[in-house]
């Protein structure tokens, strides 16, 4: 009896919940396709923006200005007919081989004045008409080559550049100074050398008198940047 | 107990009113039933409606219009889709006198800080005038829009409103052409397609030109380096694709600034390329040799023709400007440009003849192209006799445009074919004109030897570029001025056609009144002046067109050369 006298009310809630429910779906999607237009919105305005910007960046690169700034300051040229070549094998040959540089490529340290003649060009020529094949024997004390820069004494003076002394070129290719055992034996120079500081001074690039000494002294402290 | 008790008998009179009154009851429910019926539906439709507007109807946040992003008239692009006319919203500022609030001797002297184009006099008598809306500024630069609102004056009308902006500036501005204020169009394509660039329909999608900027672009500055070396009043230029008739380029000097179109000149504003005609001279000769060997009169390029220093006809002298003095083969008067050997074979040829192969390269006719500026040639009409069928042999007495010579030497080098020129770019959606034959494949194939002569050896060798195998012809035409030929002052013209061993573009370049300089050595011919403008156009647009430069390709020479009397060496 109870429950038929709540039957009509249940079933009026049911259909209330259900209009309901009906509603709200109806409400989300009505939301979600708002998002959706405004996203829409968005993309067209972004887009109309582009278009502008478009424009904009079209009207100050037009052909005009930059034919203008061509004939001005760029001076670029249309290609002539000797400029267009066949293919990868015609370009190839276009291009003589270059010579690559040598590795024992000698590096003079210091200015000096260099009284042999045989093997000067293998000292001060640079890269191009470098040939170290001629002196591949050659010890490497003979190519030391040693700048005194203050030489007070005549007499020191005229021993010091009487025997140059020359970096070894792997010490310019960072090699481990513990390979190169050669560079402890040139030092006569040094150890005659009454102004030069004691061994173990801070090895310097630019070859200046005391890193040779400390080269010759220590061979493990020997620096990499001996470059130049 | 019989008499009637008064309370239980009614009387008549009112039984009748409660009959009335039951009749008045119902009556009244009856009313007040249809009452709420009306006042239910009513509910119930608003509840429908809101239960549909909910279900299905649009909601409050709805934004139409702005995701609409059809252009108000469609835009032009060239064939690689580079924009050459745009419809962009632009800010206007406006000014309307009855709603200004403020002091107006103040507003007056501020808008002539921000807008110096009139002074603060003319500003405070547009204020304290009547009138109820001034333009103060159309397309106006945002700094200036922000700088006018912040000046906070309701009287100031801030409005965007569509408007045609060519990226380009003058590049191709006489193809273009250019709109009024109210966006019609006034010239060019946007004359010719006024109504498919507003059509609704259409309007989203750009109209696609066969001009390529960048070729524009180079014939433009070539042509305009000319025109101002050689102090010329005009200069005109087409580059052509003789297969299709798509016009690559077109221009007309002096150039219009189509986004300031009000201000240009009319001389500005017309264009010579197609609009204009004028007597080309020389070019014309290959077209008369070219009748004449399809109408079997020179069988040889080896013919010869005695080659007077004057030629007397019809009571009329024609003069060279290298005379010969000798026999001359065909292709040493093409060399050399001989009015007077062309007049012997214009002369052979005839009039009916002559006409009808002009006829039907169209150079009796409007130029046919898309636009509304087409010139109409001039030709001898009526008095069109012997004598004039020689001169129109050598281009003179005939008065054609530029574009209709480009059409011409596109129909004698693409195999005798004519196509009518087109500005569209030709695609699937716009197929090639309709074509007919004029000259036959063989003629237009012995051409080509003939005018790469004329660059090779004749009187166009400034016009060559190595590489690119250039065959053209010049044309040095004297001026009518007033009803007489100018000694001085010239139409020069050259048409050409690269690369020769296959042909695939003509290009015509002309210099209206060129004068000599010390570096032509005073000369004011087109071998001078033109010539070297196509020399240079050439190098550089071929690379562009995909055309390679090739030291060893030429045409084959062998057609002609053994008929070239060369000169002994010393």
């Amino acid at each position: 009896m109870s429950a038929r006298g709540f039957g009509s009310v249940l079933s009026a809630g049911a259909v209330v919940g259900a209009a309901l429910g009906f509603y709200l779906v109806s409400l989300r999607v009505a939301s979600e396709r708002a998002a959706l237009e405004d996203v829409e919105t968005r993309i067209a305005l972004t887009q109309r923006d582009i278009r502008l910007l478009q424009t904009e960046i079209g009207t100050r690169g037009r052909l005009a200005q930059l034919e203008r700034w061509n004939v001005k300051f760029i001076r670029l040229a249309a290609p002539n007919a000797d400029q267009f070549v066949d293919g990868g094998f015609q370009l190839a040959t276009l291009v003589a081989p270059r010579k690559t540089p040598a590795i024992e490529a000698p590096v003079v340290l210091a200015a000096a004045s260099i009284p042999p003649s045989d093997n000067q060009s293998a000292l001060t020529g640079d890269g191009a008409e470098a040939q170290p094949a001629p002196t591949p024997s050659r010890p490497v004390n003979e190519m030391m080559h040693v700048a005194s820069y203050t030489v007070p004494q005549p007499k020191a003076a005229a021993t010091a550049p009487a025997k140059p002394v020359v970096a070894r070129a792997e010490a310019l290719q960072g090699k481990a100074p513990a390979k190169t055992p050669p560079a402890t034996k040139p030092i006569k120079t040094a150890t005659s050398d009454p102004l030069a500081p004691l061994p173990g001074a801070g090895a310097k690039a630019k070859g200046s008198a005391p890193a040779a000494s400390a080269v010759g002294a220590n061979p493990k402290s020997k620096s990499k940047d001996s470059d130049d | 107990m019989n008499a009637p008790t008064p309370a239980l008998v009614a009387r008549p009179e009112r039984l009748r009113l409660v009959g009335q009154r039951r009749q008045i009851l119902a009556v009244m429910h009856q009313r007040l039933m249809l009452g709420m019926l009306v006042y239910a539906g009513i509910i119930a439709i608003i509840a429908l409606r809101l239960i549909w507007l909910a279900a299905f109807g649009d909601h409050a946040g709805r934004k139409g219009g702005l995701v609409d992003l059809t252009p108000e008239r469609s835009d032009i692009v060239d064939r690689d889709g580079q924009a050459l006319a745009r419809t962009i919203d632009a800010w206007t500022i406006g000014l309307q006198p009855s709603k200004v609030i403020g002091n107006k001797l103040d507003l007056a002297e501020k808008l002539a800080v921000l807008m110096p184009e009139k002074d603060a006099a003319a500003y405070l008598a547009m204020l304290r005038s009547g009138r109820n809306f001034y333009y103060l500024r159309r397309r106006a630069p945002p700094r200036l829009v922000s700088a006018i609102n912040a000046l906070g004056e309701p009287g100031l009308a801030l409005e965007r409103e569509p408007d045609r902006l060519y990226p380009q500036t003058s590049l191709a501005a006489h193809v273009v052409g250019f709109t009024d204020l109210d966006g019609k169009g006034n010239a060019g394509i946007e004359r010719a397609f006024d109504e498919r660039l507003r059509d609704p329909a259409q309007r989203g999608q750009p109209i696609v030109l066969s001009i390529s900027s960048r070729v524009q672009q180079a014939l433009e500055h070539e042509l305009g380096n000319a025109l101002a070396t050689f102090s010329a009043i005009g200069a005109a230029g087409v580059v052509m694709d003789i297969h299709t008739g798509e016009v690559l380029a077109m221009t007309s000097l002096p150039q219009l600034n189509p986004n300031d179109a009000g201000d240009g000149t009319p001389e500005a504003r017309f264009n010579r390329a197609t609009l204009g005609v004028y007597e080309l001279g020389s070019t014309f000769k290959p077209f008369t040799v070219a009748m004449a060997m399809d109408s079997g009169i020179i069988k040889s390029m080896g013919q010869i023709y005695p080659c007077p220093g004057v030629l007397n006809a019809y009571g009329h002298q024609i003069h060279d400007y290298h005379p010969f003095n000798r026999p001359c083969s065909v292709a040493e008067i093409m060399m050399e440009s001989s009015n007077v050997g062309t007049a012997q074979i214009a002369g052979q040829l005839g009039k009916p003849r002559q006409e009808a192969f002009l006829r039907k390269m169209g150079f009796l006719d409007k130029v046919n192209v898309e636009l509304k500026e087409r010139g109409r040639t001039l030709t001898p009409g009526s008095r069109w006799g012997p004598f004039e069928t020689m001169t129109v042999g050598f281009g003179h007495a005939i008065a054609v445009t530029p574009l209709h010579l480009a059409t011409g030497y596109a129909t004698l080098f693409n195999g005798g074919i004519y196509h009518p020129a087109t500005l569209l770019k030709v695609d699937r959606n716009h197929p090639v004109g309709a074509g007919h034959r004029v000259f036959t494949e063989e003629t237009s194939y012995k051409m080509r030897a003939l005018l790469r002569l004329v660059v090779t050896k004749g009187t166009g060798k400034r016009a060559d570029a190595p590489g690119y195998r250039i065959g053209g012809k010049t044309g040095t035409a004297q001026k009518l001025i007033g009803g007489r030929y100018s000694n001085s002052i010239n139409v020069t013209s050259f048409a050409g056609v690269f690369p020769m061993d296959e042909p695939r573009y003509v290009i015509v370049a002309m210099l209206d009144e060129p004068k000599a300089t010390p570096e032509t050595f005073g000369f004011s011919t087109a071998g001078w002046n033109v010539a070297p403008v196509v020399s240079r156009t050439v190098s550089r647009i071929a690379p562009m067109l995909g055309v390679r430069p090739d030291m060893r390709r030429e045409p084959n020479m062998a057609e002609v050369l053994p008929y070239v009397h060369e000169k002994a060496e010393h």
